[in-house]
């Protein structure tokens, strides 16, 4: 059995989640600070991706950084390099899907926090960056690696936009979930049984630790 | 507070009624169109068929055979069942067929008013497995042998493994030829002019259909034919889509250096071809059509197959690429 599918989309995931962790903490942090007219309008247009079918985030990737498209043809210009059809281009799909995940469960974190910790923080003179480090973030640690866990599992399962941005190149861009539906489409039932279970066995370990945290975190509210 | 809560109810009612209305329709049509449904629905049946056949004078006729307060009712129903009775054609073709077949419904809507002709545009092996898990379906146009002999009962059974039986016996004929082609994106980025370019480092990607489309097993033949095609699957330079349309889109993205296709897609997409395959490389590629078994309408999906070998289809098809198979 060839392992490249597991390791692409594990590679895949793992960047992507990366991303969207920062990105999306700080899209909550200071999305969450604006006025309310502005934060609706972005809090609707952060959070589509994850309510939109993965096909339309897909077309709309493309219509981006495809090879003929503005983005994609300003990078082929200056770098040389093509945004799709790459082993790389499942990230940009699985991060753009999987960021509604990390902000919402960021910004649900944030808003359980005290407020009057942070104010204290500044009463005793620390800086807005301390206060966000050391204060805020370890108060809000569960729901954040809550959130993180959620978007890798989110990222390791995209299908729809990665095969529209990826494709499907054995030994390229070849992730887990495009592997099954390739195998199943070729009649291949026995290899595609086997990425299943590969592919549940990881959903199922991810999901454990999302249960795991969550216990844990109850715990330590009592 | 109530106001709202009674105009709740009234909405609620008047939703109720529409879902019943409907579904009474539905079902009456249901009944209409069911075979055997009583001696009325049959009259109308037949009825019906008469004015089809020929317009204005049999009417006429079927009229004044049936006798007085009879005649009237018959009349009625008559002229009600012409505008209601129309009938759902399910065509499932090969996606190469996209442009052709529905300009050709288009055309057909004017000549047989009273048939709808719904598509479903797929792989060829695709359709094959929808048809194969009880999909409804009047006709299969596939764009390979291959797909068709796996559902007819009475072709090899080397071919058709599981023994299914589809195709209704005396109805499956050759409707047209296609071309294998070699298609680039504009301006041509990779520089590749032939099949044989190919299997040297001007490649960069290419795109193919999977193994079970037509196209995809009509390519593997070209390239196992040049003895290129191990080296390509080694070197990651094949990626794969699942219906020729979609090979045809990432070609035109410029998403891969080149793409095979057919002749008629590369057409209809304006794209340029570099090479066409020989029949030495992959044989000829025939779409065979026929009625299905499984048809509720099987004199209606076997007019509209003799209308698909009329001149003015034919038409149509050399338009985009195709040539006839006659």
């Amino acid at each position: 059995m060839d392992w490249y599918p597991l390791y692409n989309s594990l590679r895949i995931a793992l960047i992507s989640s990366v991303i969207v962790f920062f990105t999306g903490i700080f899209a909550a942090y200071y999305i969450a600070r604006l006025n309310r007219v502005v934060k609706g309008i972005l809090d609707v247009i952060l959070t589509l991706p994850m309510v939109l079918p993965p096909t339309v985030v897909g077309y709309f990737l493309l219509l981006l950084l495809g090879a003929k498209r503005p983005v994609g043809m300003w990078f082929q210009e200056q770098f040389g390099i093509k945004l799709v059809m790459t082993w790389y281009s499942g990230i940009f799909a699985a991060a753009v899907v999987a960021f509604p995940l990390m902000y919402r469960t960021a910004r649900g974190a944030f808003e359980s926090f005290d407020e009057t910790l942070a104010y204290s923080g500044q009463t005793l003179g620390l800086s807005n960056t301390y206060i966000f480090w050391r204060i805020r973030m370890p108060a809000c640690r569960q729901g954040i690696l809550a959130g993180a866990v959620l978007s890798f599992a989110r990222a390791l399962g995209e299908y729809g936009a990665t095969s529209m941005l990826a494709g499907y190149t054995p030994g390229r861009t070849a992730t887990i979930s495009t592997t099954v539906y390739q195998l199943w489409r070729t009649d291949n039932e026995a290899l595609a049984f086997q990425w299943v279970v590969v592919n549940v066995m990881i959903s199922a370990v991810v999901l454990l630790t999302v249960n795991m945290l969550e216990e844990k975190n109850r715990k330590e509210r009592r | 507070m109530m106001k709202r809560r009674r105009a709740a109810a009234v909405m609620m009612a008047a939703m109720m009624t529409a879902g019943a209305l409907a579904g009474c329709q539905s079902g009456q049509k249901a009944a209409d169109t069911g075979a055997g449904s009583g001696a009325q629905s049959q009259a109308v049946q037949e009825s019906t068929e008469a004015v089809q056949e020929s317009a204005g004078a049999a009417q006429s006729q079927t009229v004044q055979e049936s006798t007085g307060a009879e005649q009237s009712q018959a009349v009625q129903e008559n002229g009600e069942a012409v505008q209601k009775e129309s009938v759902e054609l399910i065509v499932f073709a090969a996606a190469s067929m996209t442009e052709t077949l529905t300009e050709i419904a288009q055309m057909y809507k004017e000549i047989r008013p009273e048939v709808e002709i719904i598509y479903t545009f797929d792989s060829s092996g695709t359709l094959k497995t929808q048809i194969q898990e009880g999909a409804d379906c009047d006709i299969f146009i596939s764009a390979a042998q291959k797909q068709m002999n796996q559902l007819d009962i009475s072709a090899d059974p080397s071919v058709n493994t599981e023994g299914l039986d589809f195709v209704l016996e005396g109805s499956r004929f050759n409707l047209v030829e296609n071309k294998v082609v070699l298609a680039v994106p504009d301006n041509n980025p990779a520089g590749i002019t032939s099949y044989e370019d190919l299997g040297t480092d001007k490649l960069n990607l290419i795109c193919l259909g999977n193994d079970d489309v037509p196209v995809g097993a009509y390519s593997i033949e070209i390239l196992t034919t040049l003895g290129i095609l191990e080296q390509l699957e080694n070197d990651s330079k094949i990626t794969y889509g699942s219906n020729v349309k979609e090979v045809t889109t990432q070609v035109k993205e410029a998403s891969v250096d080149c793409g095979i296709i057919y002749a008629t897609d590369a057409f209809s997409a304006g794209l340029t071809v570099v090479d066409e395959a020989e029949e030495d490389q992959c044989g000829q590629v025939i779409y065979p059509a026929a009625v299905l078994n499984i048809s509720k309408h099987q004199q209606e999906a076997r007019d509209f197959l003799d209308y698909l070998t009329t001149d003015d289809c034919g038409a149509v098809f050399e338009s985009v690429g195709f040539s006839m198979a006659r």
